[in-house]
């Protein structure tokens, strides 16, 4: 069933796909959904990226409730329509923490996920379910190494350098509101919020760089 | 008009579009209802609700939890949203208007939310004050609208407290309201203390009542059609 629901979702343009065990890691609400499927797709940050996610979460809904499972589908967290009952469960589970359980990638050092061939230029979505697809391991520790760039390039000095680990207490990896109060300011002079030096400058996955450059171009996954 | 066979199957698409959590089903069912010019009654009782409660009962027998049952509720309230304008109102006796909101301090309305879609599916005019609600609100509101009902929610002992002052306010101003508390931390006895008419433990427990009142507005409906029959 999983290598089916894989095929079918790299064919509707998903990059990553990967499936994350969780028992004994969710709130008593969620506990009886003890798998995510996460899906990551190219982060073009436009509405193309939104559907094409929404595209692939109905599809995963649909394949996985025809045949008899319980699905729960944590929405991209750009599209999160407030109001509904469903979305006060929404902050129980984050899009990363199914991404680092399912293996496709770790928390890096700019507190985003980053996938050996994509980087951090991924947008993901989670569906939780029951149906019994086997999980892939988890990546435990941050494989940045003694990669600073992100560190040094933003523009706000909000990056820490802490290191993530799966297993150890929670420690500050982004100063929010010094990231925040940037993105304030930008919006207050160019009209938009955009910053995202931290992702243009990953090495991980960037097209012209040249460190990993060998590893990314080895596609993730087999292609259909 | 549309055959009772096709009236039947969209019924039962309703009924499943809420136990299965579809949305869009339901959505699309509803539009679908309107089209073929069934009545939108007919098939808010005998489709949407009638679905609720039958998850009400999986619910109990602990095949669905919570997150199941919430996005059921959304099922129903996409069904109910299209099909609502077109409801033509039957007299039960019991229609009014409620005042709900849960009160100042707190921010958790899970509970008032599902409380509050069995007003909005029993054809009461609703008057959500959302959460973190002054109590001085809920008597102005009350005052303003004229409302039967006034439905007060609480989630931490803390802020159960203002429910004490929003009663009695209420009472001073105008005896014959009628008052429900709610919340994890209410009891009986609470309810009893604070002076209120009733009450609902949880956001559960809420639904439950609330299917229970709603399936016997079912009853009620059903026994006006049965008479209006003869």
């Amino acid at each position: 069933m999983k290598s089916v629901l894989r095929r079918e979702l790299l064919c509707l343009g998903a990059r990553v796909f990967g499936v994350a065990g969780l028992r004994g890691h969710v709130s008593g609400e969620l506990a009886h959904l003890e798998i995510a499927v996460s899906i990551g797709v190219d982060r073009r940050l436009n509405e193309d990226t939104l559907s094409q996610l929404m595209k692939l979460q109905k599809h995963t809904v649909r394949f996985l409730k025809s045949r008899g499972y319980r699905t729960l589908a944590i929405p991209p967290d750009s599209d999160r329509q407030k109001g509904t009952f469903i979305s006060k469960l929404y902050k129980l589970f984050t899009h990363k923490m199914a991404a680092t359980s399912a293996g496709i990638g770790w928390i890096g050092k700019n507190g985003l996920l980053i996938n050996p061939d994509f980087g951090p230029r991924l947008s993901l979505v989670t569906v939780l379910t029951d149906a019994p697809l086997e999980p892939d391991g988890p990546i435990e520790h941050c494989l940045c190494g003694d990669c600073m760039l992100c560190v040094q390039y933003c523009p706000s000095q909000a990056i820490t350098g802490a290191e993530w680990s799966r297993t150890a207490p929670f420690v500050e990896l982004v100063n929010l509101s010094a990231c925040r109060s940037h993105k304030a300011k930008k919006r207050a002079t160019d009209g938009k919020p955009n910053c995202g030096l931290c992702i243009n400058i990953c090495p991980y996955g960037r097209k012209e760089s040249d460190s990993h450059n060998a590893e990314a171009k080895k596609p993730a996954l087999e292609r259909c | 008009m549309a055959t009772e066979e096709k009236k039947k199957e969209l019924l039962e698409k309703l009924r499943n579009a809420v136990i299965q959590y579809d949305e869009d089903t339901a959505k699309e069912t509803a539009n679908e209802v309107l089209s073929v010019g069934m009545d939108a009654n007919d098939a808010i009782f005998n489709g949407l609700v009638s679905g609720m409660v039958e998850v009400g009962r999986m619910f109990e027998a602990q095949e669905y939890f919570v997150p199941e049952l919430l996005m059921c509720a959304d099922a129903l309230y996409a069904g109910l949203d299209i099909l609502k304008p077109h409801v033509t109102q039957l007299d039960l006796g019991v229609k009014g208007s409620v005042v709900i909101g849960t009160v100042e301090g707190d921010v958790h309305d899970i509970g008032k939310n599902i409380v509050k879609m069995m007003f909005d599916v029993a054809g009461f005019t609703v008057y959500d004050l959302g959460r973190d609600v002054p109590l001085d609100k809920f008597v102005q509101e009350q005052l303003r609208t004229d409302s039967d009902l006034v439905c007060l929610s609480a989630m931490m002992t803390t802020t159960m407290t203002g429910m004490k002052k929003v009663i009695d306010d209420l009472r001073t101003k105008n005896p014959n309201v009628k008052i429900m508390i709610g919340g994890a931390p209410v009891s009986q006895d609470v309810a009893e203390k604070y002076g209120a008419d009733g009450y609902a433990k949880d956001a559960t427990n809420a639904l439950k009542d609330a299917i229970n009142m709603i399936a016997s507005l079912k009853k009620m409906k059903d026994e006006v059609e049965a008479k209006k029959a003869k």
